[in-house]
């Protein structure tokens, strides 16, 4: 099995289309998904990198799982439905609180994702999203619906998250870089999201190569005294 | 679900050996160490049998288990778990939470009595730390609450090295290394005994579920999870496989790669480790037991004893070939790639590619089918031999044994569907072509272009030409039966050309243009026959087939002899023996005498002379005795006056008496001229054909590189003919005028004045007049602008005598000549320009002898 040299994670309510995201990205296709069992993952080759992409189940009965899944993730994506706002909530309330064990200069991604099923998006985008600023719910015509997430609002969670990981602003990427809208179904921004991150994660990897502490154990040339550097134990 | 026979399960110890009828006697736990396998019962027996494997060739191994001994350890407790250290001969026995030590052979316990107490559950480190191989790492769940204690176990003592305890009560422990994994009461987690660090690794619920901690591999454990999964973690505290999806109610597991068995109440389920798919159930009630020891993996019931005999990896990856599933094939393969010998996996590997090409190409998946042969190494003529009557007959190729797919040929894997057919013979063409350059085709070359160019003749395909006239290794003797089949007879004779057959080849393209065979490759064979002979250093099938490209055409054919390159025309062809083989073609003839003459430039009077009589030949015999006289001169015609004007090899003479009465005008003119008398062609020119440009012309071209003065003699002659016939001759006067007007500069001003009648107007000749006057004019200050400039030359050469004889010169004896260095002996001497003195008899010899030293540059 190739060793992946570093970890990207989907996170996410169930049902917001992390499975339909990666999919797509990764099989350039849109198939109807059943609820995820676990998790899975692919080996994504970028330039001469294996990067692991988990999918993690969103089932509130596999919530557990998610911090293993995260330990030492060099990036995580959270997953929001744009129609849905408590899925963004979700995020903050279940899933930050995931992230503890990812590496500590992971990045984080917020996707808002099935904007094909907006008003913006069923006109086929033809202005920026959050159009309105001042109306959070502009009135719409069915059967697509206006977007009930805006995207300050995945803006003003990512200053969060960058608070909650005590990290400073300069030191990151700026929010605007970092919050996507996509839709699986139509393929909309999904290149974008993985591959900036990709590009992004890379001189993690190499950091990370540096210091001699990658955070996937090298099970062939593993040295137990290191370990306890190497933890990152929440 | 498409589900493949990774396992048969075969019973190995079977009730009645165990208990007989006694149905109170139940299965507690089982050991199996090589052929031992030992059996702990509830009412504290100890079982050891021999297990004898029966491999039989057509299917999965039986196996027959002899009882040797049994002894009851002497509680009325059940045997909770037994444990093989067989490095140390010992059997590891927990029964009422102790654990002690049992002589493997005799399940004696060691005199010494040494024990594990206060035990709950125990595992055996096989990642061991300590490097002893006299001793086995033991780490025990204690019986006192939160408590794990290492032990080492020699043979005959125990030793306790280590005791941690947990945040929570430990249920069950694995061990690798430093590593405990661990299932506590609400989670499991990794603990690092040496340094006492943990780590969580996710939640679980024992109330709900006995948990299951299973080491699968250095440092990877494998956890029953929430919602039945199966999951996997290193001992850093990740997961690098995707979990696998079990039941709920699993209550055991085991590895045997690449898969991970579970057994719940009902079944027996066996996951990919590989792609977490299920890949088999093997109904299974009432096992209570699943272990896997050393790669053997038993299941029991309260009652029996089962082994789950796996099918070599092989035969799996056949079955699944069989099936068509070509993906699962190949991931079982690569991930068998750790279980086989290298050498013995590549070949394996290879093969496996191969078979599942064959299988993408019998469904037309071709870009799949290319990328497994290309990365299998297919010997790319197990795909041509699909194809009837392909391989050359010569080939000594035989299908692989065993084969690699299930086909006759291409008509039984398409049955016989043309379309299909003709989708897989492209796909082969393609194939080959990028095959045949690469190092893959090396040794069987013969067999790829043969086939190919088969494949090309057959789809009347163009790559055809360019595969033959490219380098290529087409057999010879089948590919031409080949080509004559589908009539590709251009192409055959290409491909005799090939292999030097020149002459096979030539004959083929002449059948062609005769219409003996039909071949619609190009409409243009006899231009090609031409330029191949052209080009063809056999001489002599040039000159076989020389009369029979004259034949069908003259001026191209003569392009054999015409267009033949450089340096090979002047050793080879004669050109007398050419003409002499044209001398039945007058066209080619002329052409090649033109070639000749004017491409060449060859000045030997005979093909000039040959040359212009042909043109004159073709001349009266175009003109006929029909055509009218004055007839614009043909193109012929334009060739031989220009001929004859430019050429001045020819014979003239012959040539006149040739043309003598042909009514040639012209053409006599231009001979009369050659021979200088330009009266008489004037004359002719004037009054016979009273063409008076041509007149002019032939003034212009006949002093053409001569001096200017006879240029004025032919144009006075002209105007003195013109003048001559007198002023009755009306059209002649106007000739005469327009010839001043228009070449004034040509004539003699002063002459023409004293020819011209008096009676003509000064406005009449005003354009004559006036050129002639500013040229006389122009002559008159030219000469005044060179008189005056000789005038001051000479006064300048004057002046520098007067300073030269101005001066005296003094000779005594110290002066000597500049030549010979003496001294003057008498007052004669030369003096140069310069001032250097010499004798006089020195000046003389230095003119003479030019290679004495120069006295001027000397001073």
């Amino acid at each position: 099995m190739r060793k992946p040299d570093g970890k990207i994670v989907l996170l996410g309510d169930m049902n917001v289309g992390k499975t339909s995201l990666l999919q797509r990205y990764m099989e350039r296709r849109f198939p109807d998904t059943v609820s995820t069992v676990g998790g899975a993952f692919y080996l994504k080759q970028w330039r001469s990198y294996n990067i692991s992409i988990w999918d993690t189940a969103g089932r509130e009965q596999f919530h557990g799982l998610g911090s293993m899944y995260c330990r030492g993730a060099a990036a995580v994506i959270l997953t929001y439905d744009v129609n849905h706002p408590q899925s963004l909530v979700e995020l903050e309330d279940r899933f930050l609180g995931l992230t503890e064990t990812a590496s500590k200069d992971c990045l984080f991604a917020i996707v808002g994702n099935k904007v094909d099923l907006t008003e913006e998006g069923a006109r086929e985008r033809p202005e920026q999203e959050g159009c309105s600023p001042g109306r959070p719910s502009g009135g719409g015509a069915p059967p697509t619906l206006p977007k009930q997430v805006r995207p300050e609002d995945a803006v003003a969670l990512y200053k969060k998250i960058l608070k909650y990981r005590m990290l400073d602003e300069k030191d990151v990427p700026a929010a605007e870089q970092m919050c996507f809208e996509t839709s699986a179904k139509t393929g909309y921004n999904v290149d974008l999201l993985f591959e900036t991150l990709f590009d992004m994660v890379v001189p993690t990897i190499l950091r990370q190569r540096a210091e001699g502490l990658s955070q996937t154990v090298d099970i062939t040339s593993y040295k137990p005294p290191k370990r306890t550097r190497a933890g990152c134990c929440a | 679900m498409m589900n493949i026979k990774a396992f048969t399960l075969v019973s190995a110890v079977e009730r009645e050996l165990l208990m007989g009828d006694k149905e109170r006697i139940n299965i507690e736990c089982v050991e199996c160490c090589g052929k031992d396998l030992y059996v702990g019962t509830n009412d504290c027996f100890i079982y050891h049998f021999l297990l004898e494997e029966k491999t039989v060739p057509a299917g999965a191994a039986t196996f027959t288990a002899t009882k040797q001994l049994h002894r009851h350890l002497g509680f009325k407790k059940p045997v909770n778990e037994l444990r093989a250290a067989s490095a140390l001969n010992r059997l590891l026995v927990l029964c009422d939470n102790s654990i002690t030590l049992a002589n493997m052979l005799n399940l004696e316990p060691v005199p010494s009595g040494a024990r594990i107490k206060g035990a709950s559950t125990f595992a055996l480190n096989e990642n061991p730390v300590s490097g002893d191989p006299f001793c086995v790492e033991v780490c025990i769940i204690s019986v006192k609450r939160r408590t794990i204690q290492m032990f080492l176990v020699y043979e005959d003592r125990v030793q306790i090295i280590k005791e941690v305890s947990t945040p929570e009560q430990p249920l069950a422990v694995a061990v690798d290394g430093h590593f405990l994994c661990l299932a506590l009461t609400t989670q499991y987690i990794i603990l690092n005994y040496s340094t006492g660090v943990s780590q969580d690794l996710f939640p679980y619920c024992s109330e709900e579920k006995r948990p299951i901690v299973k080491r699968i591999g250095r440092q990877e454990f494998l956890l029953a999870g929430p919602g039945g999964l199966g999951m996997f973690a290193t001992v850093a505290g990740i997961s690098q496989r995707a979990p696998v999806h079990w039941s709920e109610n699993v209550i055991g597991a085991a590895v045997s790669f690449p898969y991970v068995i579970a057994l719940d109440d009902e079944f027996i389920t066996v996951h990919s480790m590989l792609d977490q798919q299920q890949k088999q159930t093997l109904p299974f009630k009432e096992g209570h037991i699943l272990q896997d020891f050393e790669g053997r993996v038993i299941v029991a019931t309260s009652k029996g004893v089962y082994i789950l005999v796996p099918l070599p990896l092989e035969k799996q990856i056949q079955d699944l070939l069989a099936s068509h599933r070509v993906e699962e094939a190949l991931v079982l393969a690569k991930g068998a790639r750790r279980n086989i010998p290298k050498e013995k996996f590549q070949v394996m590997y290879r093969r496996i590619l191969q078979q599942a090409g064959f299988i993408q190409f019998a469904q037309l998946q071709f870009l799949e089918a290319k990328e497994l042969f290309r990365s299998g190494q297919l010997d790319v003529r197990e795909l041509i031999s699909l194809y009837p009557f392909l391989l050359p007959t010569s080939s000594s190729f035989t299908r692989s044994h065993p084969p690699l797919h299930e086909y006759a040929d291409l008509n039984q894997l398409t049955q016989g569907d043309q379309e299909k057919m003709a989708k897989c013979k492209r796909f082969l063409m393609s194939y080959l072509n990028e095959v045949r350059s690469t190092e893959g085709a090396n040794g069987y070359k013969e067999d790829i272009d043969t086939a190919l160019l088969k494949l090309y003749a057959e789809a009347n395909h163009d790559s055809l030409l360019d595969l033959l006239v490219t380098e290529n290794f087409c057999l010879l003797t089948d590919s031409a039966v080949w080509l004559e089949k589908h009539k590709k007879y251009f192409a055959l004779g290409l491909l005799y050309h090939y292999n030097n057959q020149d002459a096979a080849a030539v004959q083929l393209w002449v059948n062609i243009v005769n219409g003996d065979i039909q071949d619609s490759t190009r409409s243009d064979v006899y231009e090609y026959v031409v330029d191949f002979l052209t080009c063809c250093v056999d001489q002599e099938l040039v000159w076989a087939h020389a009369d029979w490209v004259l034949q069908k055409s003259e001026e191209v054919g003569v392009q054999v002899f015409t267009r033949r390159p450089l340096d090979e025309q002047q050793n080879s062809f004669k050109p007398d023996d050419i003409i002499n083989c044209l001398k039945k073609y007058p066209r080619a003839l002329v052409k090649y005498l033109e070639h000749l003459v004017i491409d060449k430039r060859l000045q030997k009077e005979e093909y000039h002379t040959h040359l212009a009589l042909l043109y004159l030949e073709e001349v009266l015999q175009q003109r006929g005795p029909a055509s009218s006289k004055g007839a614009e001169a043909t193109e012929t015609q334009a060739k031989l006056r220009r001929l004859l004007q430019k050429s001045d090899l020819y014979r003239v003479h012959f040539l006149i008496e040739r043309i003598q009465g042909a009514g040639l005008p012209m053409e006599s003119a231009i001979l009369h001229g050659k021979l200088g008398e330009h009266e008489k062609a004037l004359h002719i020119l004037v009054h016979e054909l009273r063409d008076f440009s041509a007149a002019e012309d032939y003034c212009l071209w006949c002093s053409e590189g001569r001096d200017p003065p006879h240029r004025q003699r032919l144009f006075h002659t002209l105007l003195a003919i013109y003048l001559h016939a007198g002023p009755s001759a009306h059209e002649l006067t106007v000739a005469a005028v327009d010839l001043l007007n228009r070449h004034a500069t040509e004539f003699d001003a002063a002459q023409v004045l004293q020819l011209l009648p008096d009676t003509w107007s000064v406005q009449l000749l005003c354009p004559f007049l006036m050129g002639a006057v500013r040229d006389s004019i122009h002559a008159r200050r030219t000469m005044q602008v060179a008189v005056g400039l000789a005038r001051s030359e000479n006064l300048i050469y004057t002046c520098d005598k007067m300073k030269l004889k101005g001066s005296s010169v003094r000779l005594s004896d110290k002066k000597l000549c500049q030549m010979c260095q003496n001294p003057f002996r008498e007052p004669v001497f030369v003096r140069y320009p310069n001032g250097g003195l010499v004798h006089t008899h020195c000046a003389a010899s230095r003119h003479t002898n030019p290679s004495s030293p120069s006295p001027g540059t000397r001073t």
